[in-house]
């Protein structure tokens, strides 16, 4: 009944099927790449895969990267999540939890002192029902994402994040714009309709120029982007301090929010996935 | 633009001395329980939900949700609307927080493992973590014992609790057995045990001390959330997702071996989502909040308050106390409760009385009444009546304190070869009615009807008994007698005629009819409610000002409906209008309150099979059972507290609404709300207070639902997937309550269906003749129907496809003379489908008209759409549309693209061809997909709900859209609206999503 019944007859699941795919999430990404081609770029080599598991965007990545491509050299695929993923040729996996500081620490160490040109997220957390702490975790696992974003993609790179647009995805989408040049919220055909998931694809990345992230494993993603002062939420918070003590908490005010330009990727032709046959 | 009412979720509650605060969206509510009377409702942050809640000695509370915190007055918020300027915010959300030692400062625990220490004017005073163990908590507490001995309990999204000390910053324990995510860590008061509940449905209880697991609680189906220790660290009650709280005890009786034990299981919440738990130590009194928006109290002592609610006898006991010796084998066989007691008879003709001053009293012996009986009796009237299978009756009468018999007759039935029901009934207020009924069936159904003083039997009335027919239950209403028996048949006999019953047959799908109760009269006829076993109800309305043989339908069903789960056996109406009904569900009986949704109380009596009755006493009720021969009183007493302090609405999301905006109902509207919990709900809301009150809820959808709407006075339709249309009429004569009944439902495309009804519209027809009906469905299908009124049945006219997308609305629009179906598909197009000439009716200017009389039905293909015009990028997800006054076509749309767009449709005089273009675009109309849109104040402005969970109002005059009013609301996952202007020009507007708020709109 319900569900399981419904996704199997899904036109995604069966094209996932006969393509090798392991999940249907394999065509948001190709219809992702189908409106921005980030990774038709030839010079593409190195990039991250968050919250990979079971892996068909690690899939995708690694017949892009890999498949009928003559220069590989230099070419890494490192996928993360905290679930096991069985093995993907060309891919490393990690089974970690992307929001704790020191498996961003060990994903860096893999990238040594090269950077990445492409680091993407699908990560979505066990939703509880509370709607305002279930969408706060998913924007801390973007944040995650973000924090090793920050440290490792290239000037230039592209970073692109699974959200739910629920009530506080402005805020999220003014935050990203201080460190992209170009913030789009891109809905492909192959994901649902009636769900609120969208993707967030975030180009050129361009930081402040005064600005060198630094990981520290004793802190918090939050305290992380405290030191860009535009993507602070609490600006007031004075962050000369070092003991972050004696610092007056603000008063409540609406946090700066900006809307995303909103894009349908996967071409009007293609199915969409609320249909049922 | 103002909220005046919301129910939604509930994230915490808490007891302080005599009142409870709950927290309630963005407010938090005090109530005294005792009364149930709300004291204040206080809002304290502009946006956040209050999550936690914590009182001081100092008379403040510290009140957190997610980045938010305040400070608050007690007094204050017992008195002040709002304290939003007390609101401050840190960078992470918090987890919980705590009162130091002296209430002089707090602690917040954050999502990353950090406490900040900050005075009560926001100022930060040290930032305390464990060194690397900084990822992300879903919960935590923290626990003062003293004024430097302070811990933090912290559970991981990794299954592992991590204990440490505030101020040394030292981690204590790291207590791993769970899986999956921790919900909820709490420490007892005297730093003996530490508990936690989590994702695995298991509660750990811990030794604080060394670390090590004492026992683990299982018995909750589902996730729990929170834990909360009582009567001195003695029990834990816990609360979970299967929408129950549980209440465990520690015992402790051998050194060696600590466990935890489930005492009692208390069914609290709807659906799913329970998030809150308080106990009130001096009272038993618990607290339990969830999603629904119910605050429920629950008793923790409902069976051992009163001190006298069970008495168990055995044979033995009652031989011994009546001193009159029992066979062997001798069983009570039947039973009567009466205000003095009880009135018994054994298998062997014994007759016993049982009061409560006295005990058991043997009576007399007759032996007619050996091995086969019923006890029946009026019970005001201190009446019981015997009977036997062979048509001997015995009737007693009682003086008030059961010592005397007073009045004493009996009777053989002869005209009876043999009987095998005997049902006694009150008639007026000096008689009875004995109804016999023999098992042979040609013997006639004899009503005797008694003088209650004398006994006497003052007329005998043999009536001719329906085929079929094996009563089972009887109300008297005026000088008509209705009889309920099996096959679901009701036969009603008037004792002043003496002719032959009406009978009404299969008036549901079970079979034993339990119950029949006079309910009350509107416009000259008398509404009752009738169950059956198999947990259907329905109300019945029956006009008896004129004979019923000689009416078309003299009995109309006006409502029907199944309980959840069990066997029904009774229901009735209380004091407060609430349904109020009772049966078993498998070993146990429980009383239910169906208006409202909830268990009022249950017993563990074995089940359905063995002998009981249900009295009510003046103080409640009492269950009088047999079980392994012994003879149960249960006394169920009415609750010095009330059941709830709010009653809340569905226990998830709210699809759509629909106000039945025809005319006013008790100084406010009908509403029906759809909801994903697979119910519909037919509520009122008063119009000055946004009171929601909820009559019923309908649940004949299997499958959440998608739409619904009122189509006209008293029509009413719904859809959702599995192909479910279900077309409903609504009642509302009785100013009392609304009732509904299903007329019909769509026919289904094959047997086993999967496709969801997305959206529908109606045209309809001159006269009333019927209407049209156009549905889209989740495989791009569009189908018309016309359903005939006259014979009720829906026709297939037209059937097709659009393409391979999803539809998500429909409307059928009259324009000009032509008859369009407009829709939209994923695509963001709007299509435009000209059906007038593939319709057998003739579209006029205002009408549309049966061709003819016996017009044939005939289905036909779906003509090619006359035009797809581009709106949006992806799915168009809410649709308006009107004829505005230069008579030109418009359409109102709001996208998933977040955009919201007008456009101006004309039929091209040459072509006779529908044209159109979009006349204004507003691309970022919100943050986030735009859910529904409405007209409001003539068509001057619309309205637009989003998923941002901002409720916009668009000056749309002069083809252009200008934002007027932005307005933020509570309900997240906002997803439907409607609105209802009136006389005076202002608007409701009703919101759902998970929860439903109510605003109103002044006119300009
Ligand atoms: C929708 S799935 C990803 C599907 C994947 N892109 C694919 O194509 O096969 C989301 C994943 O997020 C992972 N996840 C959630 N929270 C995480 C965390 N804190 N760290 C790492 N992974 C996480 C879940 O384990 C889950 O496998």
């Amino acid at each position: 009944m319900g569900k399981s019944s419904k996704d199997k007859r899904d036109l995604y699941y069966r094209k996932a099927k006969e393509e090798g795919y392991r999940a249907r999430s394999a065509f948001k990404l190709l219809q992702l790449n189908d409106q921005f081609h980030f990774l038709d770029d030839p010079n593409l080599k190195r990039v991250v895969d968050l919250c990979a598991a079971p892996g068909s965007w690690s899939q995708v990545l690694s017949r892009k990267l890999f498949e009928g491509q003559k220069d590989v050299e230099g070419r890494k695929i490192v996928a993360v999540d905290l679930q096991k993923m069985s093995p993907i040729d060309h891919v490393t996996t990690i089974q970690a939890d992307i929001t704790h500081p020191k498996t961003l620490n060990r994903i860096l160490e893999l990238f040594g002192n090269e950077k990445a040109d492409f680091v993407c997220s699908d990560g979505a957390p066990d939703v509880t029902g509370l709607h305002d702490l279930d969408e706060y975790i998913q924007q801390q696992l973007i944040m995650s994402a973000l924090q090793l974003t920050c440290c490792v993609l290239k000037r230039n790179g592209t970073f692109i994040a699974k959200i739910f647009r629920g009530r506080d995805i402005d805020m999220l989408y003014s935050q990203l714009g201080y460190l992209f040049d170009k913030i789009v919220c891109a809905k492909p055909r192959s994901s649902r309709g009636t769900s609120m998931e969208a993707f967030i694809v975030c180009l050129s990345y361009n930081p402040p120029q005064d600005w060198e992230p630094k990981l520290d494993i004793n802190q918090s993603t939050e305290q992380f982007f405290e030191k860009i002062p535009s993507l602070n939420g609490i600006s007031e918070l004075s962050i000369d301090d070092q003991s972050h003590t004696k610092a007056q908490l603000p008063s409540w005010s609406l946090e700066e929010r900006s809307i995303a330009e909103f894009m349908s990727c996967g071409g009007l032709d293609s199915f969409d996935s609320d249909a049922t046959y | 633009m103002k909220e005046i009412s919301h129910y939604g979720p509930s994230l915490c509650s808490k007891f302080h001395e005599k009142l409870v605060y709950v927290g309630y969206g963005s407010s938090i509510h005090v109530y005294d329980y005792h009364t149930g009377d709300i004291i204040n409702e206080c809002n304290i942050f502009h946006r956040n939900k209050v999550h936690h809640i914590r009182i001081c000695t100092a008379g403040y509370a510290l009140i957190c949700g997610m980045k938010s915190f305040s400070v608050v007055k007690l007094d204050d918020l017992m008195s002040c609307s709002e304290v939003l300027n007390n609101e401050r915010v840190i960078a992470e959300c918090i987890i919980s927080g705590e009162f130091s030692y002296e209430c002089t400062q707090l602690y917040l625990l954050t999502c990353y493992n950090e406490v900040m220490v900050i005075d009560f004017q926001g100022k930060i005073i040290s930032r305390n973590s464990v060194y690397g163990e900084r990822s992300l908590l879903y919960s935590g507490s923290i626990k003062v014992m003293s004024k430097d001995e302070v811990y933090v309990n912290a559970g991981t999204v990794m299954g592992g609790v991590l204990i440490w000390n505030l101020f040394t910053a030292h981690m204590m324990h790291n207590l791993v057995g769970h899986i999956g995510s921790i919900f909820h860590v709490t420490l007892s008061d005297d730093g003996g045990f530490v508990a936690s509940c989590s994702d695995d449905r298991s509660i750990r209880l811990w030794d604080f001390k060394t670390g090590s697991e004492l026992s683990i609680g299982w018995g909750h189906t589902a996730r729990i959330w929170q834990l909360k220790f009582f009567n001195d660290n003695k029990n834990l009650i816990s609360i979970s997702e299967d929408c129950t709280c549980r209440v465990w005890s520690i015992s402790t009786h051998s050194e060696a071996k600590i466990e935890l034990v489930q005492r009692n299981v208390f069914e609290v919440h709807l659906t799913k989502n329970a998030w809150s738990i308080d106990v009130h130590d001096g009272d038993m009194i618990a607290v339990s909040t969830g999603n629904d928006g119910r605050i429920k109290l629950t008793d923790l002592q409902l069976a051992s308050r009163h001190g006298d609610e069970q008495e168990c006898f055995s044979v033995q006991d009652i031989s011994r106390s009546t001193g009159t010796k029992f066979e062997n084998g001798e069983i009570i066989k039947g039973f009567q409760w009466y205000e003095f007691g009880l009135v018994a008879v054994t298998s062997l003709g014994n007759i016993l009385t049982y009061t409560t001053n006295n005990g058991w009293r043997f009576q007399m012996n007759n032996t007619k009444f050996i091995s086969y009986c019923y006890v029946n009796g009026v019970s005001d009237e201190n009446v019981a009546v015997f009977s036997n299978n062979s048509g001997h009756i015995m009737m007693l009468k009682f003086n008030d304190d059961a010592e005397d018999v007073i009045a004493k007759s009996e009777y053989h039935a002869s005209e009876l070869s043999k009987t095998n029901n005997c049902m006694v009934c009150k008639y007026g207020s000096s008689h009875f009615l004995i109804l016999l009924e023999s098992p042979n069936p040609k013997d006639v159904f004899l009503c005797l009807i008694v003088n209650s003083a004398t006994l006497a039997i003052e007329e005998k009335i043999p009536y001719s008994k329906p085929h079929n027919f094996s009563s089972s239950c009887v109300e008297v209403y005026q000088d008509n007698v209705l009889v309920g028996s099996r096959y679901s048949t009701l036969a009603i006999y008037s004792l002043k005629s003496g002719s032959n019953p009406y009978v009404v047959r299969r008036i549901n799908p079970g079979d034993t009819t339990t119950s029949i109760k006079y309910i009350e009269t509107v416009g000259g006829k008398a509404i009752f409610s009738v169950t059956n076993r198999d947990g259907y109800y329905n109300f019945i309305k029956i006009n008896f000002n004129l004979d019923l043989h000689e009416q078309d339908t003299p009995v109309t069903v006006i409502h029907s409906n199944k309980i959840v789960r069990g066997f029904l056996e009774h229901a009735y109406m209380d004091s407060s209008g609430d349904y109020i009904i009772h049966g078993f569900k498998s070993n146990l009986f429980y009383i239910y309150n169906e208006t409202k949704g909830y268990e009022i109380t249950s017993e563990a009596c074995g089940g359905a099979h063995r002998q009981w009755r249900l009295s009510s006493t003046s103080d409640g009720w009492i269950l009088v059972y047999i079980k392994a021969s012994n003879i149960f009183f249960r006394r169920f007493h009415k609750r010095a507290i009330p059941e709830t302090l709010r009653d809340g609405i569905h226990g998830r999301e709210i699809r759509d609404i629909a106000i039945k905006k025809d005319k006013m109902y008790n100084k406010g509207y009908l509403f029906c709300t759809g909801s994903e919990d697979t119910s519909i709900k037919l509520c009122h809301f008063a119009k000055d207070s946004g009171r929601v009150t909820t009559f019923w809820t309908q649940r004949k959808h299997v499958s959440g639902l998608q739409r619904c709407a009122f189509i006209n006075e008293d029509l009413f339709i719904s859809s959702s997937a599995r192909e479910e249309l279900l077309l409903w009429e609504v009642d509302t004569e009785s100013l009392e309550r609304p009732f509904m009944n299903l007329r019909q439902v769509l026919p289904t495309s094959t047997t086993n269906p999967d496709l969801r009804i997305m959206d529908f519209s109606v045209q309809f027809i001159e006269n009333n003749v019927g209407f049209i009906l156009a549905a889209v469905y989740s495989d791009s299908a569009i189908k018309a129907w016309f359903f005939d009124m006259r014979n009720s049945t829906f026709h297939l006219l037209l059937d097709g496809k659009y393409e391979t997308c999803c539809m998500l609305n429909v409307c059928l629009v009259q324009y000009q003379e032509n008859l369009y179906v407009v829709t939209t598909p994923t695509d963001g197009h709007l299509v435009f489908y000209n059906i007038s000439n593939c319709i057998p009716f003739k579209i006029k200017n205002q009408s549309v008209e049966l061709i003819s009389d016996e017009v044939q039905i005939l289905s036909s293909a779906l003509p090619n759409f006359d035009l797809k015009l581009p709106v949006h990028q992806s799915g168009i997800k809410a649709l308006a549309h009107a004829i505005d006054s230069s008579g030109r076509l418009k359409f109102y749309t709001g996208g998933d693209d977040n955009a919201i767009g007008i456009c101006t449709m004309t039929i091209e005089e040459s072509t006779g061809k529908i044209e159109g273009h979009i006349s204004a675009f507003k691309p970022n109309g919100a943050a986030s997909t735009i859910t529904s849109c409405g007209l409001i104040d003539q068509g001057k402005f619309l309205v637009t709900t989003s998923v941002d969970q901002l409720v916009k109002v668009w000056d749309i005059s002069k083809d252009k859209i200008s934002l007027e009013k932005s307005q933020y609301v509570t309900v997240a996952d906002t997803g439907s609206s409607d609105s209802i202007t009136t006389e005076d020009g202002s608007t409701t507007l009703l919101i759902g999503g998970v929860g439903l708020s109510i605003f109103q709109v002044p006119c300009e």
